[in-house]
């Protein structure tokens, strides 16, 4: 079972590491780039297919040349090998222009020999598809579903428990939808396909076998993530055949034409400022509270 | 889209909510969302049933010739931004070769003097885009507000214009259900092979966490993340001193990804995320620890009746919107309001056993 993980830098938006600027704008270069944590869910259920069915985890992103440093962290969890597609005309991509330029790289892999894996397509395409749901920086999620359209592939998002069964080229999951009523449904999908994992996606592995398998791949890639460089591909635009008008900027039907800080919210109630090693200050909010209190 | 039963009413009903015109598909298969069918059919109606131009990698050069991009065609395209809506509208946009942009909380029309050299075909060049749908979207996990424009390429158009609508962003209108309007049903062949998704089973899930209809709520931000277990632990504390509350997350807390000990671990998850894409509560007393006061947030509290709020930087926003702001670090104020509490708790129980 051949699987591609798609993968995106985002900025760190943990505490201590993300800056703003002085009008409250986010600093992009000040503010280090790590993988979408999203992503991990994708990986780890790639590893599970691996573990569960043998075959090869490539990982595969779109970025500039210093997006290897992602690539490195996604192979940290697992990958047997790394793809980067990066072209200075790919750059400031929509989600439709990036899910365009993701599906090239993926039919490149079905279509060049040496990179080939797939154990069920006719096209030497891999076989599943995985990405995770939404960045931390965009926040659209709508780059999985835009790449499986373009590849005219079957997709189940918001994955949050998944099985593969090679010898009958399907796949079957529990999906997590939201909306009036929240449900969790199973469906069926044939293979090759395409999977969004949910944040809520939990890897399973119930059999002895599978878990010492797990920690044998998890130490090799440790291992591999060593020398990452070396399992690394990376494709130009021209290498993957694309209409410079259909990527990048110039590809992108959508614009940003406007950033703006979150307004400060005008005031509405007059705070007391309390110091909390002042006595009086703090009955006065306690008065508050203890009406409230438990009673048992 | 759906079987008979969802159909039938949904006509009537969206045109006593406004719409003048409601086109329906209705199939038994369709009873519940699937990717291909849905997509497929949501863009076939859009292009009311020209051929659709050829965007596909392999040929990306053919020209758009479809009459259905006149503009007097959909010129916007407004989904749900819920699981399935925000996966319906990438797809359909997708499929139609335009743009949209997603969680969208706020939408204008104007007109827009544009000067990107890719939309305008030339740089330096200004270019009048007319009624241009501006669609404003929170964005880097709550940091900032983007807005987004879908604009035609000079070679290239991009219509509709579209987006995904955060539910509960616009205030619904009130249904007219003398309200007359135009009711079509759609025509299009479903090719088996659209089904190949097989959707065998589905749950109701419990409804999940209920934050509103409490005494307290008891929020906690991003001040907890020097040791962000001990902050979920000493917020339980003080909701288990009040006799109704409930523990709420900031967005911040909830994207966070800490390393967390197991046994706080299921308390932060989305389902108690309190703001404007989390739960509304308006509780009678809110005590927000650590949290900076993103407008976001505010929309989720801002209507109970007290907020408290424990926080170390006098200038947070959150001040404009707190009755008491105590200046002081969570990890130290919580353990004295839990013990206070406590007591008080105690007082006034002395004073019920005295009547």
């Amino acid at each position: 079972m051949h699987s591609v993980v798609l993968t995106k830098g985002v900025p760190d938006f943990r505490e201590g590491q993300v800056s703003f600027d002085e009008d409250g704008h986010l600093e992009r270069g000040a503010t280090p780039t790590v993988m979408n944590p999203n992503d991990e869910f994708a990986l780890q259920a790639a590893l599970q297919t691996k573990v569960k069915q043998g075959g090869r985890v490539s990982v595969m992103s779109m970025g500039p040349p210093g997006y290897e440093n992602v690539l490195e962290e996604a192979m940290s969890v697992y990958a047997d090998d790394l793809y980067l597609l990066s072209d200075r005309e790919m750059a400031a991509a929509d989600t439709w222009s990036t899910s365009i330029t993701l599906s090239a790289g993926i039919e490149k892999i079905g279509e060049t020999e040496e990179h080939s894996a797939s154990a069920v397509t006719e096209s030497g395409e891999p076989d599943i598809i995985f990405a995770g749901f939404k960045t931390a920086d965009g926040e659209t999620g709508q780059t999985g579903p835009q790449t499986s359209w373009c590849l005219d592939r079957p997709i189940v998002t918001h994955v949050i428990a998944l099985e593969v069964d090679e010898d009958e080229e399907k796949l079957r999951a529990k999906r997590l939808v939201e909306g009036d009523v929240d449900e969790i449904e199973t469906v069926e999908a044939p293979l090759p396909a395409f999977v969004v994992t949910d944040p809520e996606f939990e890897p399973s592995y119930r059999r002895a076998e599978h878990r010492l398998k797990h920690k044998r791949f998890k130490a090799e890639t440790d291992e591999r993530v060593e020398n990452y460089e070396a399992h690394l591909t990376t494709w130009s635009a021209e290498e993957l055949d694309l209409d410079p008008d259909f990527i990048g900027l110039d590809g992108s039907p959508t614009i940003v034409s406007g950033v703006d800080p979150i307004p400060k919210a005008p005031s509405e109630r007059e705070a007391t400022m309390v110091d909390p090693d002042d006595a009086e200050g703090m009955d006065e909010v306690l008065e508050t509270m203890r009406p409230l209190a438990g009673g048992d | 889209m759906g079987d008979e039963a969802t159909t039938t009413d949904l006509a009537d009903e969206v045109i006593a909510y406004g719409a003048d015109v409601a086109i329906y598909h209705e199939d038994e298969r369709l009873e519940r969302f699937r990717h291909k069918p849905y997509t497929e059919i949501v863009a076939d109606m859009a292009r009311c049933g020209a051929e659709p131009p050829s965007w596909v990698t392999g040929d990306p050069g053919t020209e758009p010739t479809a009459e259905w991009r006149d503009y007097d065609k959909p010129r916007y395209f407004l989904f749900p931004a819920t699981n399935n809506g925000r996966d319906l509208s990438a797809q359909v946009q997708g499929e139609l070769d335009s743009g949209l942009a997603s969680d969208c909380s706020g939408l204008t029309i104007e007109e827009e003097l544009v000067s990107n050299p890719v939309k305008t075909g030339e740089p330096g060049e200004k270019v009048e885009f007319e009624r241009v749908l501006f669609m404003k979207r929170p964005d880097f996990s709550g940091f900032e507000y983007s807005t987004i424009l879908c604009l035609d390429n000079p070679g290239r158009e991009f219509h509709p214009q579209g987006c995904s609508v955060i539910p509960g962003s616009f205030d619904p209108i009130d249904p007219d259900y003398d309200r007359e309007g135009e009711v079509i049903e759609h025509d299009l062949e479903l090719p088996d092979d659209w089904f190949r998704v097989e959707v065998t089973e589905f749950d109701r899930l419990d409804e999940g966490v209920d934050l509103t209809g409490h005494d307290v709520v008891v929020a906690l931000g991003r001040g907890i993340g020097d040791d962000p277990t001990k902050g979920i632990e000493l917020g339980l504390d003080l909701v288990d001193a009040f006799d109704d509350a409930a523990l709420g997350l900031s967005r911040g807390v909830v994207t966070a990804s800490y390393d967390l000990d197991g046994h706080v671990e299921q308390y932060v998850a989305e389902e108690r995320q309190i703001g404007e894409t989390g739960q509304v509560v308006e509780p009678e007393l809110y005590v927000a620890a650590g949290i900076s006061g993103a407008v976001q947030h505010k929309v989720g509290m801002d209507e109970s009746d007290t907020i408290a709020t424990i926080n170390t930087d006098p200038d947070a926003r959150i001040r404009d919107f707190s009755d008491y702001f105590i200046e002081g670090d969570l990890f130290e104020v919580l353990p004295r309001l839990v013990e206070s509490v406590e007591a008080g708790e105690l007082t006034l129980q002395a004073e019920a056993s005295d009547d």
